[in-house]
């Protein structure tokens, strides 16, 4: 049975998962802070243990956050999720909302204003998790319809992490809606984004002025169709994002960072899975490749096995097959005496 | 030796290969060996500046890398970064090849 609530805190900087389990220490609910700093590493003890909050840093030279919270939105859709980032940028914090993050902080904000986030984050572990989650899982799409079904009357006030907004509805009829920088149909669509966002129900406003001039029944159909478009891809590419989430799977399972696979043939585009910028390290396997290959014919010292190399941040392992090289991160605590093996055993994974 | 050379006369070219250690600065010089006379100094620096070649491409991809094995069936070159330069070890992995110098032996 689950006593003290466990937080989970990814990020690729050392430094930072220090100060920030320190930070974390203080809540008064005494969570069980752990720390990860890369999403496999991430993805594989959200695996195994009982996670109640995910703090994730957005910006990883492997995986990304946007990555890591993606899949971790498929796979453990009870777990709240708390985006971090360093920097500024608004379609991060966009897309990090798209995926449905709970809160969205900056580093500098959290650092300056350390009682406002822990208590967001306390709010987060103690929230009464039946009830609130009850309400948080009937869209708002579902609530205005209701309300409309019954001609009445109310402000919707919608939040997701900071962000609020409100829907104003009268007799059924949906009036107006306002969010932090846009108001009517425009906060509307908006608003409608926030597909996680918890929401509560107000008295009605009478003496509210109406923008929205449009029926709820033809503002419901162009969001229906919006969103039919967005969460319904073609059966290719559900199938291509199937396999992609398999294979990051199997990279977790296996305990690896990243695997990158590498066309033989030239030109050929190399694949990443769990890893940014897969075309940069590809073009160093083709050449760490042909230099070997080049070296061993010179030396008469047989065929290629494998290159493997490190750093103070993990091994690193190119595995030639066929008409493809594997190539392998690992993390620096993996043992090299058996990497080797284990990357055969990841590269077969990949031919079945 | 001469029997010895009986004996491998018919084994592959790596037989040639032997164990031992040599260091290399930036430019690929070789500064100092204890790997036998069957690898020429030449063929020294060749492998040096292959290994550099590699360290150097490694680090323009993002991912900088201080060691660096080349595994083939008969040898094993391991590699490690030293300020700019290596230190490069060349295993035979066949009993038959040749052994080790002893230190300084080829030294300049």
């Amino acid at each position: 049975m689950e006593t003290r609530p466990k937080i989970l805190v990814l990020d690729d900087d050392s430094d930072w998962l220090s100060v920030c389990s320190d930070f974390l220490t203080q809540l008064p609910s005494s969570p069980d802070i752990q720390t990860a700093s890369s999403g496999t590493r991430a993805l594989s003890l959200l695996d195994v243990q009982p996670f109640r909050v995910l703090l994730c840093d957005l910006k990883m030279p492997q995986m990304n956050g946007l990555e890591v919270l993606s899949i971790v939105r498929r796979r453990f859709p009870e777990l709240r999720t708390v985006a971090l980032t360093g920097f500024s940028d608004e379609e991060f914090r966009s897309r990090a909302y798209e995926l449905g993050v709970d809160m969205f902080w900056m580093k500098a904000d959290m650092q300056q204003d350390r009682q406002k986030f822990l208590d967001c984050i306390e709010s987060l572990l103690i929230r009464n998790e039946g009830e609130f989650r009850a309400v948080q899982k009937k869209s708002l799409l579902d609530v205005i319809r209701m309300e409309s079904a019954l001609h009445n009357s109310s402000v919707l006030r919608i939040t997701s992490g900071w962000k609020a907004a409100h829907i104003w509805i009268r007799n059924g009829q949906l009036i107006d809606a306002q969010v932090e920088g846009a108001d009517g149909e425009a906060a509307f669509w908006r608003i409608l984004k926030w597909n996680t966002s918890a929401f509560e129900i107000l008295p009605a406003e009478p003496g509210h002025v109406q923008t929205i001039t449009k029926s709820l029944e033809a503002l419901l159909l162009e969001s229906a169709q919006t969103m039919k478009k967005a969460e319904h891809p073609t059966p290719k590419q559900e199938e291509e994002e199937t396999a992609f989430v398999t294979r990051l799977t199997a990279v977790t399972c296996e305990g690896a960072d990243f695997v990158v696979t590498v066309p033989d043939k030239k030109g050929g585009a190399a694949r990443g899975w769990g890893i940014r910028d897969a075309d940069q390290l590809a073009a160093w396997a083709r050449l760490a490749g042909e230099t070997a290959q080049r070296l061993g014919r010179k030396l008469g010292a047989g065929p290629l096995t494998h290159i493997a190399g490190h750093n103070q941040e993990r091994h690193l392992l190119s595995l030639p097959g066929k008409g493809r090289t594997f190539v392998i991160g690992w993390p620096r605590e993996a043992d090299p005496r058996h990497l080797f093996e284990q990357s055969k055993k990841l590269a077969d994974t990949w031919a079945s | 030796m001469g029997i010895l050379n009986w004996f491998f006369r018919s084994g592959p070219d790596f037989q040639k290969l032997s164990a031992g250690g040599f260091t290399v600065d930036r430019h690929g010089n070789v500064l100092s060996s204890t790997v036998g006379p069957a690898f020429s100094r030449r063929r020294l620096r060749d492998i040096g500046c292959e290994v550099l070649l590699l360290f150097r491409a490694a680090r323009a991809a993002q991912m900088p890398l201080t060691g660096l094995d080349l595994n083939f069936s008969g040898l094993h070159i391991t590699a490690q970064e030293t300020h700019g330069g290596a230190i490069i070890f060349l295993s035979p992995q066949n009993s038959r090849l040749a052994p080790p110098s002893p230190a300084g032996k080829d030294r300049p």
